[in-house]
């Protein structure tokens, strides 16, 4: 008898297409039932969808067969930034949504119900009914054809058909929007733009570049040190533009006031001259000098003009503020909108504007701080040598840092008040409180390399140690013991220092799995104390007796009170973690910080040359202890309430998991890991069905560390680890792998 | 290759050695119940190579980890320079001048050469940078990989580091732990090469080797530890043509 063989190219053939089939299945209703399994299986296979998923198993099949023949193209500039940018359509096209009063606000709905409707301006139907799809399949083809054949002018069409179509997908979204009417808070269109953005950016690419394998971030970083600060400032100028023109600044329900209407308001009314002015047209010679002195500062590389515009967009911006509070407690005054007071009813408009000069005057600061280049340097082409880059590479990579950071905290002081209400709720009590957690345990596993997994517990710690010392638990302290929130944030630094001391000391001698171990159970005894109310001093599950009482600045002449506004304690929190950040900023680079570093590296060579590996164990864990214990001060007293389930196994291993997908060891990445990751769930809210929630964020982190298992933003060392030696001038030399010489032996 | 300070020349070059500056006296050391070095004697004078040979088991890397202040004596003495120094703790030992080398190259594998070397200096304040390039001198090799992860050099190299960092602490007692372990024969004649030409600028090694034929030619004596005990001592001379070394470790077949 003869065995039954196909050739393997068949074979292959048939296994994708019947992944396909998979595919299609599992993305059908699952309605089998025990009487009709068939059901789910004709669902798949009778509907369209089934040639989609066919051809996607075919294109796996083509991709795999002939890889030899595509590798060499996919290394071509370019095409990461295409594959970015089609990904970052798709999303755009088919996940999120673009209209939310519609019930499925989601484009394909949204654009059905714009084609029908014939009264809409024939630009946005257009868009909605074929536009959409030669943005998302001609401008990709577009460029993947110009990558493969290496023409010029077709890369440049393509970039301007990207950024016709991404413009055109705001203003066909905004056109049919105000038709429909409705508050809208969906951002689909906004995703698309920056979809076709990327793809033009990769179409730039493809049209300037010259090599034969793309190095990603080369021409990123050729545009950034152009001009160092430029792009800051064009992003604030932006952004200013749109608050003086479109922005709302006032906003009382009903009423949407730009810079225009609201000055017209105020006319003859009691608002203090400085606001007046500021709304009449001080807004707007503000901006133009700010601009003025930023760009020339930028654009001659001066030092003093670049302090000088920073310093002038620092006193704008306070200016804006002053009229803002101006408006605002006017207008409550007046009885005109809801408020009662200062800072209600408040647009965007104001804080856009505070923004975009606080950009303009950063990238002032970056253009003042950059390093000292040679001229020729920043226009060289691409087809330089990389050693002859190097100081051009790390200039770049400099500035590019310094924009984005400044950038993040221009963010982070004026966007808040414009959020909404659900929006300051998760900055606060889970991002922002996530993020101060992630930087502590980054102490311990990131520098330390000690694997904690129950770092949770000094945050209960401090939490309770709050609720003890405000009296809100059933013991009372003693009178002279009873603090203010505040005044209780050393006395549970201290208190969870000893607690990491405490558990760091017994345990100093296990490594990695053991100890793993030991501090699981430690954090998961911390919460069963809790639970079982030992003394009636923790009240049990109910959780705190009587609410944390608010904290309260009160030095006389100023009386500051934290009530129930989450932006309130969002720039408490800000300040505590600025505070918290330049502390550990500079730990890094100290004697401690490579003390760290070095027993991470190999504890008994640390231990050779003289590091005291005992004392610095310790130090990481009580380091680590103290930053949860300060967090879980700002938490007991931000929410009033809290009780065991706040603190559970689940939370200790998503802090490591936020470390983790940051980047383990990387300030930065601590902080961007867990806000990406805390902000991922709260959006997907209004993105996916709630029970598929967490099934997307377990898929985002595979993904993540298939590709990028070194982070977001990883540290310099585990980068090299992991994808292979940098050499000192940031050239990769591929193949040659790090090994850790303990194994080497 | 002797572009560098060590020579072949042979000890009887140098200056004359000094007074004690390791002495061990009837040292025990236990791990729980098992007695692991069972009272054994010995010194090095300043300017001196003295070799602790022995098999595997011996008790060798215990010894000079008890030394090194990793290990605890439960009965027994050792002074360095006239001090006491049983049960001080490595990283003081250090600033007494007592730099270990562990056994394995422990080299910190994701930092670069440079910064090896820079933890080398971690009881200054700063590192010494004559010192540094006095060490990249001795290393050549290490100044081609200055900037080169120290994961990715080769074991001779890695072994080379472990040693420059040890040096970049400015010891007066070198210990090396089987610094020829795993490494092909020409590398290990370097590397003994580079310890003559230290020991040559005025340092103290405490070498242990399982490689007896090469750690006897460069020590200027030898111990031989047997299941923790010392069963011989002499000059490397002697123990290089006593019969009992040349069958046990030299695997050579005897006359008789």
């Amino acid at each position: 008898m003869k065995k039954l063989s196909l050739p393997p190219v068949v074979g292959r053939l048939l296994a994708c297409l019947a992944g396909g089939v998979v595919l299609a299945m599992m993305v059908g209703t699952q309605q089998g039932s025990q009487q009709d399994y068939g059901l789910s299986f004709r669902e798949a296979v009778l509907d369209v969808r089934i040639v989609w998923f066919l051809l996607l198993g075919l294109l796996v099949f083509v991709v795999i067969t002939y890889k030899d023949l595509v590798t060499p193209y996919l290394q071509r500039p370019g095409v990461r930034p295409l594959v970015a940018g089609v990904l970052v359509l798709i999303a755009s096209f088919f996940l999120l949504t673009w209209y939310d009063p519609l019930s499925d606000g989601k484009f394909g709905a949204f654009a059905d119900a714009v084609t029908g409707t014939p009264q809409i301006a024939p630009l946005a139907r257009a868009f909605f009914g074929w536009l959409w799809l030669v943005g998302l399949i001609g401008v990709p083809v577009l460029i993947a054809v110009a990558i493969v054949l290496r023409v010029r002018v077709l890369a440049w069409v393509a970039a301007v058909v990207a950024v016709v179509v991404g413009v055109l997908a705001v203003v066909a979204d905004s056109t049919a929007g105000d038709f429909a009417g409705g508050i809208d808070h969906s951002f689909g269109s906004v995703v698309a733009l920056l979809g076709f953005l990327v793809l033009a950016f990769a179409a730039g690419v493809v049209a300037r570049s010259t090599k034969e394998v793309a190095t990603p971030t080369e021409f990123l970083e050729r545009v950034m040190a152009y001009r160092p600060g430029l792009p800051l400032v064009v992003v604030g100028l932006v952004l200013g533009l749109l608050s003086l023109t479109g922005a709302t600044w006032l906003a009382p329900t009903g009423d949407n006031l730009t810079l225009v209407d609201t000055s017209a308001l105020f006319e003859g009314s009691d608002l203090d001259g400085l606001s007046a002015a500021v709304l009449g047209w001080l807004a707007y010679v503000l901006l133009v000098v700010v601009l003025a002195a930023a760009g020339a500062a930028v654009w001659l590389r001066s030092k003093p003009l670049g302090l000088a515009a920073a310093g002038l967009a620092v006193v704008s911006v306070l200016l804006v503020l002053i009229t803002l509070h101006g408006i605002s407690s006017t207008a409550a005054e007046a009885g005109y909108g809801s408020g009662d007071g200062p800072w209600q009813n408040l647009g965007t408009g104001g804080w856009v504007l505070c923004i975009g000069l606080f950009l303009i005057g950063a990238g002032a600061v970056v253009a003042a701080l950059q390093d000292v280049l040679p001229a020729t340097a920043a226009v060289s082409s691409d087809a330089a040598p990389v050693t002859g880059s190097g100081r051009l590479h790390a200039a770049a990579r400099s500035t590019t840092g310094r924009s984005l950071a400044l950038f993040a905290v221009g963010l982070a002081l004026f966007y808040p008040p414009t959020a909404n209400q659900f929006w300051q709720q998760s900055l606060t009590t889970t991002i922002g409180v996530y993020v101060l957690l992630a930087v502590g345990l980054n102490v311990v596993i990131g520098w330390a390399g000690l694997l904690d997994l129950g770092f949770i517990a000094f945050y209960a710690i401090g939490s309770y140690t709050t609720a003890y010392l405000t009296g809100s638990l059933p013991v009372q302290p003693p009178s002279w013991l009873l603090l203010s929130p505040l005044w209780a944030i050393p006395v549970a630094i201290l208190i969870c220092l000893i607690a990491g001391v405490l558990l760091g000391a017994p345990t100093l001698r296990l490594r990695g799995d053991y100890l793993a171990i030991v501090t699981l159970g430690f954090g998961e005894i911390i919460r069963i104390v809790a639970v079982n109310n030992p003394g009636e001093f923790t009240n049990g599950p109910r959780g705190v007796a009587t609410p944390v009482p608010h904290p309260v600045i009160d030095l006389g002449f100023i009386r500051i009170e934290w009530g129930n506004s989450s932006l309130q304690y969002w720039y408490l929190l800000l300040i505590l973690l600025a505070i918290v950040l330049i502390f550990f900023y500079r730990l890094e680079g100290s004697r401690l910080g490579r003390s760290w570093a070095a027993v991470r590296e190999d504890e008994v060579a640390a231990q050779a040359t003289g590091v005291n590996t005992t004392r610095v164990k310790l130090l990481a864990f009580a380091i680590g202890a103290s930053t949860s214990g300060l967090a879980g001060v700002f938490f007991g007293s931000q929410v009033g309430y809290f009780n065991p389930q706040n603190f559970v196994l689940n939370n200790s291993i998503l802090i490591v998991a936020y470390v983790v997908f940051g980047g383990m060891g990387s300030l930065v990445g601590a902080i961007a890991g867990a806000a990406a990751l805390t902000w991922l769930p709260e959006f997907l809210r209004d993105q996916v069905p709630a029970e598929d929630r967490t099934m997307w964020i377990g898929a985002v982190l595979l993904v993540m560390m298939i590709f990028r298992p070194q982070g977001l933003i990883p540290a310099r060392r585990r980068k090299a680890e992991l994808t292979g030696l940098a050499g000192h001038d940031g050239s990769v030399r591929p193949g040659i792998q790090a090994v850790p010489a303990s194994e080497g032996t | 290759m002797s572009q560098h300070a060590a020579g072949n020349d042979g000890p009887a070059q140098r200056e004359p050695l000094g007074g004690t500056l390791l002495d061990v006296v009837d040292l025990q050391v236990r791990y729980g119940a098992i007695t692991a070095i069972k009272g054994i004697s010995f010194h090095v004078r300043e300017r001196e190579i003295v070799a602790l040979l022995g098999a595997n088991g011996a008790g060798k890397t215990t010894t000079q980890k008890t030394v090194s202040g990793m290990l605890r004596p439960s009965v027994g003495s050792i002074t360095f320079a006239g001090q006491r120094i049983d049960g001080i703790p490595p990283h003081e030992l250090i600033d007494l001048g007592v730099c270990h080398v562990p056994e394995g190259r422990h080299v910190f594998p994701r930092m670069t050469v440079e910064e090896n070397l820079e933890m080398g200096a971690f009881r200054f304040r700063s590192p010494d940078r004559d010192l540094l390039a006095h060490v990249l001198d001795l290393f050549p090799r290490l100044k081609e990989r200055f900037s080169q992860q120290a994961g990715t050099l080769s074991g001779g190299e890695q072994q080379m580091l472990a040693i420059g960092r040890a040096l970049m602490g400015k010891p007066r007692l070198l210990l090396l732990d089987e610094p020829s372990m795993g490494l092909a024969p020409l590398i290990v004649e370097q590397i003994f090469q580079i310890v003559r030409g230290i020991n040559q600028d005025g340092m103290s090694v405490l070498l242990v080797e399982q490689n007896a034929r090469q750690a006897l030619t460069l020590a200027d004596r030898g111990y031989v530890l047997e299941t923790g005990e010392l069963v011989l001592s002499g000059t490397g001379r002697e123990l290089l043509s006593d019969d009992r070394i040349r069958a046990a470790y030299l695997g050579e077949e005897l006359a008789s």
